[in-house]
């Protein structure tokens, strides 16, 4: 049992106030927020799908949206958080089935993750743009 | 060939050579009850005539006082102490206030009281060099603690947590008269577990056991849990695995890893983990 | 404020007990996990050959049948995925009365939103 013998409630000293970043915990956090973030993307496919379902004058009506600048820029953010998420997803699988727990594996797959969605970006982003310039 | 090494860390005690941020981008009183504010302290100078000097800010907490906590600035003789950083602070108490409250036992990192905050991460303060740490070496508590006194945590429900998994053999079977055997591989099956120190660096690293710590059992506890149900001489598995079923208990760990960034003994108690995770997956296929 | 209580420290730690579930909350969020991978990756390629397209190439594009099942297939396990997810993030962080409501609204939403979504599909694809 615990004596009460101070005046006052003690204090709780800092957590992430001053915890340094590290790849291990900044990669789980942007997991986190890519989840979140796909997730309202998520609505926007439904709203898409039921604007699509309405009729021509809807669809195209969201087409311009997604088409404009901030729509486009929106959309970008998608594409990486989508790359993001995917291949960490994959990274805990991996770890789910007691793999690649060794502090090397853990921040070379790490930074494999970072590169990769990166490049994942880039290249469905120039292939789209290769494809939409032919048609 | 690149020196990856700025980059991938490869075991628990190498400290980052160009960490990309000192802090996470949140204001300093984030989520802060206004009795956890750490305020300006003071500085208190080196002794006359020291060449080498290197500033140490540490957290203070005076709990018979009415002050909240504060940062104090000590500039500490590198001539006059000892290579590590509880060296320092043992500088800091002999020489310049007495009155500095930090746990320290063997200074060899094998009793685990000396662990804290060191520049951002938890290690022992008794096994970090100062050579290692940045100008100014920023000392706290092990984080996300209930503090008695300046660098003392109070683990009392950390220590209730290691209780509530029961570290120690069960069995049925009445005991034999000799030792109970175990095969060398299954002998081996502990190694990487059993030498933890109890430090709690993991637990306290652990970014979900800050949100949650009332209900999930952290790190530590959830290695030393894993410690009972590898043991080949144990037969409470069943029972061990009943207790620790439960969405905040074991479930609330998101495999952020920061345990094993962080444990000062080099062990992995996020596979650790992950090999619990696992066993229930067995037990229910 | 926190209430004051006389409690022991192992009492505290020990709390209701173990719910002695939770496996399947965690597994299932894998296993949908897993099973988005694909539907994911058609979509994304999908979306890559196709953003451009006007309304009837969009819409001979998910009539055929493969697509129709996969954007269903999708729109299920994107559901499913994210109301197990978003249980998660609201379960860490919180931890007022407000954490009931905020489960079953979120629950709804999924439910509701995959509902809508393969209504508008099949609506699409099978030419309403
Ligand atoms: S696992 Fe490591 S960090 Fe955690 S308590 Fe044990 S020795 Fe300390
Ligand atoms: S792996 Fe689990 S226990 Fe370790 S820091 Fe992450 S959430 Fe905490
Ligand atoms: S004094 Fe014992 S671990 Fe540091």
């Amino acid at each position: 049992m615990e004596r009460m013998t101070t005046k006052r409630a003690r204090p709780l000293s800092p957590n992430i106030q001053i915890y340094r970043p590290q790849l291990t915990s900044v990669l789980s956090i942007a997991n986190r927020i890519t989840g979140v973030a796909l997730s309202v993307f998520a609505v926007v496919l439904v709203i898409w799908l039921a604007a699509a379902a309405s009729g021509p004058a809807a669809y195209s009506q969201l087409q311009t949206i997604i088409g404009s600048w901030p729509g486009q820029i929106l959309f970008l953010i998608a594409t990486f958080a989508f790359f993001l998420h995917l291949c960490g997803g994959i990274r805990h699988l991996v770890w789910d089935s007691v793999r690649a727990f060794e502090l090397k594996q853990i921040y070379a797959s790490g930074w494999a993750v970072v590169l990769l969605s990166a490049a994942l970006t880039v290249i469905s982003w120039l292939l789209n743009l290769l494809i939409a310039g032919h048609s | 060939m690149p020196r990856t090494d700025a980059f991938i860390v490869r075991s628990s005690d190498q400290v980052p050579k160009h960490p990309l941020l000192k802090r996470f981008p949140v204001p300093r009183n984030f989520g802060v009850t206004p009795g956890s504010r750490i305020e300006r302290g003071r500085t208190w100078a080196a002794p006359a005539g020291a060449v080498r000097t290197k500033a140490f800010e540490i957290y203070r907490y005076d709990p018979d006082g009415d002050d909240n906590p504060r940062l104090d600035t000590f500039e500490v003789d590198l001539d006059a102490c000892g290579p590590m950083v509880l060296d320092a602070l043992i500088w800091i108490k002999n020489n310049v206030d007495p009155t500095l409250t930090f746990r320290r036992s063997c200074r060899e990192g094998i009793c685990g009281s000396c662990a804290m905050n060191i520049d951002g991460a938890n290690w022992l303060a008794c096994t970090r060099y100062i050579e290692e740490t940045g100008t100014p070496a920023q000392i706290y508590p092990l984080a996300n603690m209930r503090i008695i006194k300046d660098l003392v945590p109070d683990l009392t429900h950390v220590l209730a947590q290691y209780e509530m998994i029961e570290p120690w053999l069960q069995a049925t079977t009445p005991a034999p008269d000799r030792e109970r055997l175990q095969a060398p591989e299954d002998r081996a099956k502990l190694d990487g577990y059993y030498e933890c120190i109890l430090c709690f660096c993991c637990t306290s690293g652990c970014p979900s056991h800050w949100w949650n710590g009332d209900r999930f059992l952290g790190p530590a506890a959830l290695l030393q849990a894993w410690r009972w149900l590898t043991d080949s001489r144990d037969e409470a598995a069943g029972e061990r695995l009943d207790l620790l079923e439960d969405p905040f208990r074991l479930y609330r760990c998101h495999t952020i890893l920061n345990c094993t960034r962080t444990c000062p003994k080099g062990l992995n108690p996020g596979k650790a983990i992950a090999q619990i995770k696992k066993m229930i997956v067995d037990r229910q296929s | 404020m926190r209430r004051f209580r006389i409690q022991t420290p192992l009492g505290r730690a020990v709390g209701l007990g173990s719910a002695k579930s939770g496996f399947g909350h965690w597994w299932t969020e894998r296993i949908t996990a897993a099973a988005l991978v694909l539907p994911a990756i058609w979509f994304a390629a999908s979306l890559i050959a196709h953003s451009g397209s006007d309304y009837d190439t969009f819409r001979r594009w998910l009539r055929e049948p493969i697509n129709t099942a996969l954007m269903v297939l999708l729109l299920v396990t994107l559901f499913w995925h994210a109301a197990l997810g978003l249980q998660v993030v609201i379960e860490d962080y919180v931890h007022s009365v407000a954490k009931i409501w905020a489960l079953i609204v979120m629950r709804f939403a999924c439910f509701a939103l995959a509902a809508v979504g393969i209504i508008a599909a099949l609506r699409i694809a099978l030419g309403a």
